[in-house]
This record gives structure tokens, C-alpha cells and sequence, in this order.
């Protein structure tokens, strides 16, 4: 029983990792927007990043 | 004549017959008459020769002893292997191990034809016991006969024990006492279980297969549940280690499968430089006017991944770009921040160093069209000038899919054979080779 399912598990996670590369999907986080209107492209500065603020790690050891 | 249950199917009339006990005068129902060697009276306990027509007694106790009902009653019938068996007799014996005295039950089933068998049961756990068709072989080669062959089949050593009779209840194919002592080892191939009994000069050698209480229940139609097993039994069959090796091998079949995929995308991949350009960050320049977008590039083929990686040679010192993959002709954006920094120094330990002067990123599932980057670098504005640069690949693979894909598969594999070294620790903990503690406990 457990084999069986073990089968099937591992034909779902072979699935998963080849579908996942095929379509390109990524484990990196980001924030997809639609309709960025056109006008960024004149005025870069009117487009507000949810990413622009970030506080950085400024210290090393 | 016994009770109103239909005879053995296929069967003649049992051979019953009624007599009185010599001692207290009750009523003795011989079931399997001319078989029986002894015969047990319910109302005094007197253990009476079922030989002799006159039922001699055997044995007799000057106090009644404790009643212990057997799970399965006596004159009740069931198909085991394919058989029907009525119980006739039941005795409970036990042994000491350590200072502690262990009970188990045995019932004695009979059919005119085919004759006696048993069931034992200890704590839930049962078993279908015959006397051996043939003599065991024991092993000489291997020390304190720590090893059985039977019919092909090699057994393991897993306790031996002096055995006491304790209490008994109707017939049985020997002469049996209360109080008698027998030495018994068992030999273990599980499901079955290889017992060597000997009492004076007298060797018995049974065969037993491990039964699911549930099977009992329904070979004798016995109303309720089984009462549940405790533990694990010296012949339990383990539910997992039948699943170990297939499961290792299917792992190994599939992480093959694995790695073949992983060549196959890594070789597949388009991996296509689509944009690439260098930019100085003025640190002068002030905060919100330093964005800008990059020129357009296309992304073709298939929907697949970006990969956009800054580099920057940064010493100390750490610069932020904030991103926006931009599809000039649909006005689908992904927005995300990255950071290149890198420290290094000396210290009491040495040359020390953090970060990387290198970043990548995958942006997912991104169709084909035309992008332009939008761009917005953050740095320490103290700090002079710092020069970066960007570049984006088309159809890159993901390594990390294969990393937790590989987990994926282990996990299971791994639980599936914990579980089953706890399970066989479990059983061989009670033997008299118990496993040595994975953890040594012991404090200094």
C-alpha cells in the first residue's frame, strides 16, 4: 500500500519540478502589477516600487 | 451429550459424551472423547484423566482457584485455515522476566479428523499454533543456538523462559498439571514463530502463525471487537519493513529520474543574454530623481523564466536596486528590490567576509514580448560614486526545484525506515537480545 502511494507521490513531485521548470516558476518572492501605464516609460519617476524604502544592512562583523 | 450446536460440518457425529465429576459431582461434557488425555471439571477445577471411564483425578486444590474466562468459550466452533475447529480447552501460562510474571492464554481447538490445533494470545496478540510436521534443525555452527531451520526457513533466537501453568479449563491432548514447568524458546521469523517446549526429557516442537485479532473474532463469530493489541509481538509482521527496500529503490529510481531532468533542462535551456548594460549610481544626484527606464529588449520563445542579475563591485559598501520588468505592450509588471553588499575585514579569527559583490534573481513565468527594466539604485549617500551592472537571461534553470524535489523524495523514504527500525527495536527490546540504546542515556 505505502509503495503504491510512495509511486504516485514521486511521479506527483517529478510532475511538480518539470512543470515547474517548463513554465519557468521561480521560489523568488516579487509583486506582480497589471496595467502600468505607459507614461512610466517618459517619466520613470511617477512609478512608485512597493520595494523603494527598504532599510539595508549597513553593519558587516 | 454436549450443547445444541450443530455438528462439524462435513464431520459425523462428534464423539461426546457426558459424565459426572468424581470429586464434586458437576456435569462434564467430553468433546473430544477418546483424543482427550485430560479433562477439566468447570465447577471444582479437578483435573481428571480422560482415559479412564471412571475419570481418576489427576489433580484436585484444597481452595477453589481463580476462575480466568477464556476470551474465546468453550464448545464454541470457527474455521480456521479452512477447517472448523471447536474450542475444548483453555489454560493460561506465564513466565518471569525480571521479577515481573507474564500471562498468556492457550486454547486447545479440535476437529475429528484433522485434530488438535491452538490459539495462543498475549495481550491482544494471537497466534494459530500446530505441532511441527517435522523435527527443527538447529544450527551447530552458531553459538547457544541462537539459530532454527525449519522447512527451509531460518528462525531467529528470541527468548527462552521457564513457563508455569497457572490455570486450565477443559480437555487437552496431554496430561496437564497446575503448576507444571516447561523451559520454552522461541525462535522468530515473522509471521511465524518456532517454539521449542520441554518438560522433563520430553521435547515439543509447535509451529505458529501471527493472526489478527480480528481474524479470531471473525473465524468464530465472536460478538464485539478483539480487544486491542498492546505493543509489538515477538512474531508481529512489521506493517513497513516489506516497504523498506522497494521503497529505497523506487527513491533511487526517481532521483535518477531527477537528475536526468535536471540535465535535460540544463541542456535544454536557452540561457539568452537579452540585455546587458553598465550604469553609475551618483550619490549626489538626490533621493527620487534617480530612476530611469533601460532601452526595450525582447523576450521570445515560451513563457519561461528571467533571470536578472546585478553585479557590483562594492567593497564595504552596499547598493539597493529597485526593479520593474516592465511589458511595454501589455503593461504587466514584476516589481522587486534587490541588494548587492560586501563587507570584509580582519579580526582575532582572521580574514573574515559577508555578502557577495554578485545578485541573481528569477523572475517567474514571464511571456514573451517586449520589456524594458525600470531602475531605481539606493546606496549609502556618504559614500562616492558606485558603478553596476544589470543583466538579463532568458529561460534559465532553477536549481532549488531539484534540491526540494530531492527532499521531497527522501522525507518518505526516510520516516518509512525510521519507523520501521523503532518497530523492530520495539520488538527485540523484549527479547533476550534486546537492541543496545541508540542514545546513550548514561551521565558522566
Amino acid at each position: 500500500m505505502f509503495r503504491k502511494i510512495y509511486l504516485i507521490y514521486g511521479m506527483l513531485v517529478l510532475g511538480t519540478v518539470g512543470f515547474s521548470e517548463y513554465r519557468g516558476m521561480s521560489l523568488d518572492t516579487m509583486n506582480q502589477l497589471k496595467n502600468v501605464p505607459r507614461s512610466v516609460r517618459d517619466n520613470p519617476g511617477s512609478y512608485r516600487s512597493v520595494y523603494s524604502g527598504y532599510h539595508h544592512y549597513t553593519g558587516g562583523k | 451429550v454436549s450443547s445444541g450446536t450443530p455438528p462439524l460440518q462435513g464431520a459425523p457425529k462428534p464423539h461426546a459424551k457426558a459424565l459426572n465429576c468424581p470429586k464434586c459431582g458437576a456435569a462434564i461434557t467430553l468433546r473430544a472423547l477418546g483424543q482427550a488425555v485430560s479433562v477439566v471439571c468447570e465447577s471444582c477445577h479437578s483435573i481428571l484423566d480422560a482415559k479412564d471411564p471412571q475419570l481418576q483425578i489427576l489433580q484436585s486444590f484444597d481452595k477453589i482457584i481463580s476462575p480466568d474466562p477464556p476470551l474465546i468459550p468453550l464448545g464454541t466452533r470457527g474455521k480456521i485455515r479452512g477447517t472448523d475447529h471447536e474450542v475444548i480447552g483453555f489454560e493460561r501460562r506465564s513466565i518471569i522476566v525480571e521479577d515481573t510474571r507474564y500471562y498468556w492464554h492457550e486454547y486447545v481447538l479440535f476437529n475429528p479428523y484433522k485434530g488438535f490445533r491452538y490459539l495462543s494470545e498475549y495481550q491482544g496478540h494471537w497466534n494459530d499454533v500446530a505441532v511441527c510436521k517435522e523435527q527443527p534443525i538447529i544450527d551447530p555452527r552458531v553459538s547457544i543456538n541462537l539459530e532454527a531451520n525449519y522447512l527451509g526457513e531460518s528462525y531467529k533466537h528470541f527468548q527462552t523462559a521457564d513457563a508455569s501453568t497457572d490455570f486450565v479449563l477443559g480437555e487437552f491432548p496431554w496430561e496437564v498439571r497446575v503448576g507444571e514447568q516447561a523451559r520454552v524458546t522461541d525462535y522468530v521469523h515473522p509471521p511465524r514463530v518456532l517454539s521449542k517446549e520441554t518438560m522433563s526429557n520430553e521435547v515439543t516442537w509447535s509451529i505458529g502463525e501471527y493472526m489478527p485479532g480480528r481474524d479470531v473474532w471473525n473465524a468464530f463469530h465472536l460478538p464485539g471487537n478483539a480487544p486491542e493489541a498492546v505493543g509489538v509481538y515477538e512474531n508481529q509482521p512489521s506493517p513497513f519493513s516489506t516497504n523498506i527496500t522497494t521503497v529505497w529503490m523506487a527513491f533511487a529510481a526517481f532521483a535518477t529520474a531527477l537528475f536526468v531532468l535536471m540535465i535535460g533542462f540544463e541542456i535544454g535551456a536557452k540561457k539568452e543574454p537579452v540585455f546587458h548594460a553598465t550604469y553609475q549610481l551618483n550619490r549626489g544626484e538626490p533621493k527620487g530623481e534617480a530612476s530611469f527606464v533601460t532601452d526595450t529588449f525582447e523576450l521570445g520563445g515560451r513563457t519561461s523564466d528571467v533571470e536578472v542579475t546585478t553585479s557590483a563591485g562594492v567593497q564595504n559598501d552596499w547598493i539597493y536596486v529597485n526593479y520593474a520588468l516592465i511589458n511595454q505592450d501589455t503593461g504587466e509588471a514584476w516589481d522587486f528590490g534587490r541588494e548587492v553588499s560586501f563587507y570584509s575585514g580582519y579580526d582575532s579569527d582572521g580574514a573574515w567576509s559577508e555578502g557577495s559583490r554578485n545578485d541573481s534573481v528569477v523572475v517567474p513565468s514571464v511571456p514573451a514580448g517586449h520589456y524594458y527594466l525600470r531602475i531605481e539604485p539606493e546606496a549609502d549617500p556618504r559614500h562616492s560614486t558606485i558603478a553596476y551592472t544589470v543583466d538579463v537571461k532568458r529561460d534559465v534553470p532553477v536549481s532549488a526545484f531539484y534540491g526540494l524535489g530531492f527532499i521531497a523524495l527522501l522525507l518518505p523514504a526516510i520516516v518509512i525506515t525510521w519507523r520501521s527500525v523503532s518497530f523492530e527495536r520495539s520488538r527485540w527490546s523484549e527479547s533476550d537480545h534486546p537492541p543496545s540504546p541508540i542514545f546513550n542515556t548514561e551521565s558522566d
